[in-house]
């Protein structure tokens, strides 16, 4: 392996873009060449300066308001009547397939259903309000006590800054008709939302991979407890950051 | 348009709100031109709400971002040419007026200051965390294209920080 050929894909290795096999051979490079790994700390130096202090332009009210109103009036604009009468009809039949069909789904298929709803719009409902954290620290030894006397469970908390998935905060959200323990976590400029409830009541099936509504929700149970997470991120991050929750849930007392 | 119809469509693509605006900024430099397409690009992604398969629905809207971006600028027809900008950064020297801000400022400046096919794919990969497959859909180039852009755009913004830092000490 030249250093043209390292330099060619030293940033598809650092993005995770490379085929296995490649990045072996990348990897192996690496590990005795001294300038290619200097190439390599400048690269993963400057993702993390721009991860870190590049601008984020959100969205101010009055654009979401402004780009609410203009999407009202547009949808309001274009009704036409006339083609109207059949969608009744096609919801009638579709509301007899569901029902017919809800017979044969399991309960815990249902109860998963239910509780993925509910998840999902904690977690919408968190992103739009203020409301997104009721104890707002980077710190597990902060947030863990809080949660103290408000849940009659204590769950674990860890913190992932480390491997860029930084602990926000938490607060008590309401699922699966129960109170639960919300954690808050960042990457970058998203958020993870991750639920969780001891496993012996209310118990869902085994683990799931949901996409609703452009959102991706991950489910899972471990012997203590029933985990959700619900985020934009994409889903290789998404399913990274699981793995960090599974470990530090088994590293747990 | 039925009322469902636009309920389904806001739960999909508000949420990208902040991603839309974000890189109709990035693109346009600019507050109130950002906010404008970003307003198009929602009207725009409403009607064509019929043609969206259900794939990852910030995608979707940022590759409408772009679209619209490309088209209010009227622009002059000028391609992009990959090989004019493939040789050294050294333009002009920004070093020396960088020095002055600070960090984050300078690191704003100097993606203000590559050209829009670099800072796009920066963007889109180290803000929004898109994959090469889904930045070459949304920006309409190959995945080889993507990864070379990727490239020379970290290797100038790299060399801008660097100046910055050694005419600031």
């Amino acid at each position: 392996m030249t250093h043209r050929d390292v330099e060619q894909r030293l940033d598809a290795y650092v993005d995770g873009e490379l085929p296995e096999s490649g990045a072996r051979e990348l990897a192996a490079h690496l590990a005795e060449c001294r300038d290619c790994t200097a190439r390599h700390d400048a690269l993963v130096a400057l993702r993390s300066t721009i991860a870190a202090q590049a601008p984020y332009h959100r969205a101010d009210a009055a654009l979401r308001g402004r780009v609410r109103a203009s999407l009202r009036a547009a949808a309001g604009g274009g009704q036409r009547p006339w083609l109207i009468s059949w969608r009744p009809l096609a919801a009638a039949a579709m509301l007899a397939v569901v029902a017919v069909g809800g017979w044969q789904l399991s309960a815990a298929r249902a109860a998963r259903d239910l509780i993925a709803g509910d998840v999902l719009a904690s977690h919408v409902r968190s992103l739009l309000g203020e409301h997104l954290t009721d104890v707002a620290s980077t710190d597990q030894h902060t947030v863990k006590p809080w949660f103290n006397g408000r849940l009659d469970f204590s769950p674990p908390v860890s913190d992932f800054a480390g491997a860029g998935y930084p602990l926000l905060g938490g607060r008590i959200d309401y699922v699966g008709g129960r109170p639960v323990a919300a954690l808050v976590y960042g990457r970058r400029r998203h958020f993870i939302n991750v639920y969780l409830w001891p496993a012996d009541r209310g118990a869902t099936g085994g683990p799931s991979a949901l996409t609703r509504q452009g959102y991706h929700l991950r489910h899972w149970t471990t012997p203590g407890f029933v985990y959700w997470i619900a985020s934009d991120l994409g889903t290789a991050e998404l399913d990274q950051f699981a793995v960090l929750l599974k470990s530090a849930d088994v590293a747990a007392p | 348009m039925e009322p469902s119809d636009l309920a389904r469509f806001e739960a999909a693509m508000l949420p990208h709100l902040d991603a839309a605006h974000n890189l109709a900024r990035y693109l346009l430099r600019d507050d109130s031109a950002a906010a404008d397409a970003v307003q198009d690009a929602y009207l725009r992604a409403l009607r064509h709400f019929g043609g969206w398969r259900g794939g990852d629905a910030r995608a979707w809207l940022l590759t409408i971002v772009r679209n619209v971006v490309r088209s209010s600028r009227a622009e002059t027809g000028v391609e992009f040419d990959e090989t004019l900008h493939s040789g050294d950064v050294a333009d002009r020297d920004p070093a020396a007026d960088l020095a002055r801000r600070t960090a984050r400022a300078t690191l704003a400046a100097a993606l203000e200051q590559l050209p829009q096919e670099f800072r796009e794919v920066i963007v889109l990969r180290e803000l929004e965390g898109l994959s090469y497959k889904e930045i070459a859909d949304v920006t309409g180039v190959p995945v080889g294209t993507v990864m070379s852009r990727l490239s020379r755009g970290r290797e100038r913004l790299r060399r801008a920080l660097s100046d910055a830092a050694g005419a600031g000490a």
